[in-house]
């Protein structure tokens, strides 16, 4: 089985996650989503690394495990403050800001 | 046996010093009593942020480029003059932040941000004196992250730092004290827009990875030369460059820019559009010099293209606003594509004189619109700042003084000579020329006509139109700045003039700090 | 041009003739109404320091042997192999400027302490003044087309807030805008010529420029010289950019003597001449020079004798002087002293004669209805005179100043002995005695005959410190001109900057010329007479009915000459001016504007404030840069 299967899934995922960003209104979804993109980086990392030959690739993962659980933190603060004014977490609803 | 890897911990300096502030603040956060706590958070990441000036400043004498912390680390003449003009740009804006004299809270932050806007116990906190303080470690982190940023010199450390200066900035930017439902807002777009981007720059590091090897700049330079360029590569640079782009908030990744600017506290929106704006564009230049220098061919169209489309977008999009934290977001928005112009104008070899160019013309619009930001703060009605421009008419006859340095802070952007902004886009206009790029500084040009035009309509109304509610006696109150917001208008007012009058000795510095280690 | 000398002693410091009144326009404005009760004296102290600094630099300059300084200030700008600096040029050309713009500046400053003392905006005036003061004097002191330009757009900045002085009057706003634009039109050429000698030369200092110019191909050379004319048109009122200085003397009277009479519109004519190394290579762009002045002191002239508002009169007079000076510079080195000459003699009267002005409006509640004077010199004894003077010497009167300086311009036109030089001098002899007729008019209507005030109108003369300048310029313009062309004569003065003198050729003799001018301008005097003089001006302009009949029926009516003759075809030119102006000018400025608001508003449209249209644009944009960055490298 090569590699390419993996990096072929990895991007599916990660356009999934894309695709999802722009089609889901509930902003807890849509993170995830974003989430999900990172995720299928870390697929993509991995993959490398053992195509490659270094472990700089796994390494890499780790990290962007750390920033991701840290994004988590703010993200879901944010979108907490957001939802406990307006009874919402969609995201056409925080629309007063156009133009 | 693993071997610890070689820190050169004098280069090293500025960054310790300022992430080192952030954490005493996060452990005063903890520990002090609230009472006195804010004078102390201010102290501390002043310290900090101005020991990291000093620091860099310091390191310039005698200096030596060298790469360090196992070769994450470049630091060079460009890491150097950025870091010290995020780290200067970032103190004063940490003024901004400490200013108590203006609102009648004593303070531009909500007090707790958990609340629900609008609620009964907001509006209780409302007219209560305490003030937050967290905002000063998160700031002095998001500053860290900066002036990581423009030294990293290897993807991974891009990214971490990316992020370390972006997650900060998401939760400041919610937490106006008042039009707080704007703000909230402001930043729940900013955090999902800037998470998308993120992700998107680190895909692109992925793919480098994959086609490289590695993410070290020097090694995806060599890796390029030898193996010519890949679909691999060049799909990782393209994700790579969106990241950066959108933090440089350039068109078309530019739309987070006016909803964001105009949603944030105002001294927050100062220190987004002048430090990060450095922080993007250190990153752009190092990324695409460092990393992608021998490819140049194959980014240089894009890049033309953006600038353009920033430009045009920025200057046109400009002309209709009536809100004025929302005009200086076009504004910052074109002004990305004038930066872009002397990016172009580095030249093959990367010897041009737009490296330069670029960096003063950063230190020039970093200070010229932190200046202007930190008019906006003083004009207020009832709820906060009166950033409606028709709440701006005859504001000279009320206070002359305010309208005098807004209308050279105006005049900068617009690049009237004599002024910081006509010399920062001279520098860059010319390095396109003698790049060949003449197009793109006609283009440029043109688009400073017009987005001039929205500049001098803030001032023709300052002047010459009729006070604001003047007959009905409830037009803005134009508020006495405390000691704070005084020095940074002092300081961003006086260099203003000072570059546009006598810029010599300072594009010297830069164009001897123009030289990248890779 | 000779060798520049780096400046020593007191002219090192010429730098603080514009840094005067420029700080003095710094406290006025910023500090606000704490300076309400001595902004008006700081603004006068300035300008007069400014005036005796300029005195004794002017008589150290006398003393250097090169007659010329080079004063450093600087570095602007030095990057590589560009260097830019800043600095000033004191020579005799900049210096009788200074003194003129310091001198009557000075005077003007005075008089206003007089004129303004009732509004409440009296110290913003001042600042303004100031301003214009510093912007000029950078103007004519700068030592690069750069340091001109900056000062060019500063004297038009101050020209514009002083215009728009009154900003309530629809009417001031309306012609202050008009001047900001018709003067950006001007600009536009010289920021053109100025760009085209960086381009071509790599610098636009005067010392480079000039050593360089030379060696430029011909059409470059006119392609500058009529760039910069452009220029100067604009700002001196000359043809076809004529049309905003009447308009601009809806600001307070003393703005329309220094800066819409003495200075400012002056500043072509000193472009002119200080680019006399460019305009000495290009013959082409030395005739439009003349053919526009000719043309614009014929439109004055004529214009001046259909219109009842004193002020406007007085403008369209000045529009024709400078056309004198034009023509006079337009000639090359023959005429250069001519038109300097005149331009000072005429800094004299003609601000002599609008303070006069203000003096009567200052007396009859702000009128400047000439039907609505007369029968003033009883009452307004000292404008009376100090204005007589002024008009006796603009009109040419023997031995006053603008006898010997029209007739100097005049002489070397004819002097020239070839069609151009025929045609031109003719129309100047012509309109010399269309303005002793408009001139003596204005007098007549203004001064004599039977008083037709408004009700309530109680004449008075003006306190001291307004009649003291009157008297000053007065004097000056008795004598300015024997004074430059005789007992100190210009030419020596500014050899240094022209070379010089050539012989004159006196195709005429001057006596014949003299004596001919003399009995035009009295043909004038008498046609004005027989036609306002003799009989009761009526206190409403005569309505039209018919005007064919009307014209024939009282064809002696000055007034219905004036209108059958100039003012209708005049309307006529006017209204398809304005249709041009509105279709053609307006038309575009608007229709860029509203192109530009439009997509503005559109583009604006794509900014929903929906947080998954901004990914999606994201999106769109990344794929686009995937794409063309793929697209780079495959192709």
């Amino acid at each position: 089985m090569t590699l390419t299967y993996y990096l072929v899934l990895a991007a599916i995922l990660f356009t999934i996650g894309a695709v999802g960003v722009l089609v889901r209104r509930n902003a807890i979804v849509v993170f995830m989503c974003v989430e999900l993109m990172l995720n299928s980086v870390n697929l993509t990392l991995v993959t490398f690394a053992r195509a490659t030959g270094t472990i700089d690739g796994q390494i890499m993962a780790f990290f962007v495990m750390v920033v991701a659980a840290a994004e988590v933190v703010v993200g879901l603060a944010i979108i907490m403050s957001i939802y406990r004014t307006r009874r919402s977490a969609s995201v056409d609803d925080a629309n007063l800001l156009k133009y | 046996m693993i071997e610890a890897p070689d820190l050169s911990l004098a280069a090293l300096a500025p960054l310790l010093f300022v992430f080192g502030a952030a954490c005493i603040g996060v452990l005063v956060e903890a520990f002090w009593p609230r009472e006195s706590r804010h004078p102390v958070q201010v102290t501390v990441a002043l310290v900090g942020t101005l020991g990291a000036l000093v620091t860099t400043l310091l390191l310039t004498v005698d200096f030596e480029r060298e790469i360090t912390a196992a070769g994450a680390l470049a630091v060079d003449g460009p890491a150097l003059f950025l870091q010290a003009t995020i780290a200067g740009l970032g103190a004063l804006s940490l003024l901004l932040f400490a200013e108590r004299a203006l609102d009648p809270a004593r303070s531009a932050f909500v007090v707790s941000a958990a609340v629900p806007a609008g609620s009964p116990r907001d509006r209780e906190l409302l007219t209560v004196q305490r003030v937050q303080t967290e905002v000063y470690p998160l700031a002095t982190f998001a500053i860290g992250g900066m002036m990581l940023f423009v030294a990293a010199n290897d993807l991974l450390i891009m990214f971490v730092a990316l992020e370390v200066l972006s997650l900060p900035l998401y939760l400041i930017s919610g937490l106006a004290r008042r039009r707080r439902l704007l703000s909230q807002e402001a930043a729940v777009k900013y955090f999902l827009l800037g998470a998308f981007a993120s992700a998107f720059f680190l895909y692109g590091l992925a793919l480098v990875y994959g086609a490289t090897g590695s993410v070290r700049l020097g090694d995806i330079r060599s890796a390029s030369l030898a193996g010519g360029t890949d679909v691999l590569l060049v799909l990782g640079l393209a994700l790579l460059v969106v990241g950066l782009l959108f933090k440089a908030s350039v068109a078309p990744f530019h739309t987070w820019t006016p909803d964001v600017y105009q949603g944030a506290p105002t001294p927050v929106t100062a220190f987004m559009a002048a430090c990060t704006k450095v922080a993007a564009f250190g990153a752009i230049l190092r990324l695409l010099y460092v990393a992608f220098g021998t490819a140049e061919w194959t980014w240089r169209p894009l890049v033309y293209a953006v600038a353009i489309v920033s430009m045009v977008v920025g200057a046109v999009l400009g002309l209709t606003q009536t809100d004025l934290k929302r005009m200086l977001a076009y504004s910052s928005i074109a002004h990305a594509g004038f930066l872009l112009t002397g990016v172009i104008g580095l030249g093959a070899a990367g010897d041009g004189s737009g490296l330069a160019a670029t960096m003063f013309y950063l230190l020039t619009y970093g200070l010229t619109t932190l200046g202007a930001f930190a008019v906006l703060t003083l004009v207020r009605d009832g709820d906060g700042e009166a950033t409606h421009l028709s709440q701006w008419a005859g504001l000279a006859s009320r206070s002359p003084l305010v309208a005098a340095v807004m209308t050279l802070f105006l005049l900068a952007l617009a690049g009237i000579p004599l002024t910081a902004g006509f010399t920062g886009k001279f520098a860059v206009f010319r390095a396109a020329i003698e790049e060949g790029a003449w197009p793109l500084a006609l283009v440029a040009l043109l688009a400073s006509a017009v987005a001039a035009f929205f500049y001098l309509r803030v001032i023709v109304l300052m002047y010459f139109s009729p006070p604001a509610g003047a007959e009905r006696g409830q037009g803005p109150t134009v508020g006495v700045p405390g000691m704070p917001t005084t020095i940074v208008l002092a300081i961003t007012a006086t260099a203003t003039l000072a570059l546009g009058i006598v810029p010599g000795s300072v594009l010297d510095l830069a164009e001897r700090a123009a030289i990248f280690v890779g | 041009m000779s060798e520049v000398l780096p400046a020593e002693g007191l002219l090192g410091a010429s730098w603080l003739l514009i840094a005067l009144p420029l700080a003095g326009a710094a406290v006025l404005l910023l500090g606000g109404r704490r300076t309400d009760r001595w902004g008006h004296l700081l603004g006068t102290a300035t300008v007069v320091a400014a005036f005796v600094l300029a005195l004794l630099c002017t008589f150290q300059l006398a003393g250097l042997e090169e007659r010329s300084a080079d004063v450093d200030l600087f570095t602007f700008i030095s990057t590589g192999d560009l260097d830019v600096r800043a600095g000033l040029l004191f020579d005799p050309l900049s210096a009788i400027f200074a003194l003129l713009i310091t001198g009557v500046g000075s005077l003007i400053h005075v008089y206003s302490i007089g004129y303004m003392a009732h509004d409440p905006a009296r110290r913003r005036f001042f600042a303004y003044l100031n301003l214009f003061v510093a912007a000029m004097l950078l103007l004519v002191l700068g030592n690069s087309f750069v340091a001109l330009y900056v000062g060019w757009e500063g004297v038009g900045l101050a020209s514009y807030l002083l215009i728009a002085f009154w900003y309530t009057r629809p009417a001031a706003a309306t012609a202050a805008k008009k001047a900001f634009i018709m003067n950006r039109v001007g600009d536009v050429g010289l920021a053109l010529a100025i760009f085209l000698m960086f381009a071509q030369l790599g610098t636009t200092s005067y010392a480079g420029v000039f050593g360089g110019v030379g060696t430029l191909a011909g059409g470059t050379i006119t392609a500058i010289g009529l760039l910069l004319l452009l220029g100067a048109c604009g700002k001196s009122g000359q043809f076809p950019l004529q049309a905003w200085l009447p308009d601009a003397m809806e600001g307070p009277t003393p703005v329309s003597a220094l800066i819409h009479a003495a200075t400012m519109v002056t500043a072509g004519v000193y472009l002119i001449a200080r680019s006399a190394p460019i305009y000495d290579l290009t013959e082409t762009a030395r005739t439009v020079v003349m053919a526009i002045g000719a043309l614009t002191l014929l439109i004055g002239a004529i214009a001046g004798c259909a219109y009842d508002d004193i002020k406007k009169v007085l403008a369209y007079s000045t529009v024709s002087q400078i056309g004198y000076m034009f023509l006079a510079v337009g000639l090359g080195p023959a005429g250069y002293v001519a038109g300097l000459a005149h331009l000072l003699a005429h800094g004299f009267f003609k601000a002599g004669l609008f303070l006069g002005a203000g003096s009567v409006m200052h007396a009859m509640n702000d009128s400047v209805d000439m039907r609505r004077f007369g029968g003033l010199w009883k009452k307004l004894p000292v404008t009376f005179v100090t204005f007589g003077l002024g008009y006796l010497a603009l009109i040419g009167f023997p031995f006053l100043s603008g006898y010997f300086t029209k007739d100097a311009i005049i002489e070397a036109t004819f002097d020239r002995d070839d069609w151009l030089g025929w045609t031109t001098g003719g129309i100047a002899v012509l309109a010399a005695g269309l303005t002793a007729f408009y001139m003596t008019r204005l007098m007549l209507m203004t001064f004599f005959g039977r008083a037709r005030w408004e009700e309530g109108v109680h004449p008075h003369e003006s306190p001291s410190v307004m009649t003291a300048p009157m008297v000053v310029l007065a004097v000056g313009s008795v004598f300015s001109g024997a004074l430059l062309v005789s007992i100190f004569p210009l030419s020596d003065w500014l050899e240094p900057v022209f070379g010089e003198p050539e012989e004159a050729a006196h195709v005429i003799a001057p006596a014949t010329i003299g004596i001919a001018l003399t009995v035009i301008m009295l043909l004038g005097v008498l046609a004005a007479w027989l036609f306002v003089g003799r009989r009761e001006v009526p206190v409403t302009a005569p309505v039209r009915v018919s005007p064919v009949t009307r014209a024939a029926r009282n064809a002696l009516y000055a007034d219905t000459i004036n209108e059958s003759l100039f003012m209708r075809p005049g309307q006529w030119l006017t209204r398809a001016l304005v249709w041009v102006d509105n279709r053609g000018v307006d038309g575009a400025v608007n229709g860029l504007a509203a192109t530009l608001g439009g997509s503005s508003s559109r583009l604006g449209r794509a900014q929903t404030g929906f947080v998954r249209t901004y990914a999606l644009g994201m999106l769109g944009g990344a794929v686009l840069v995937a794409g063309a960055l793929l697209a780079v490298t495959a192709g």
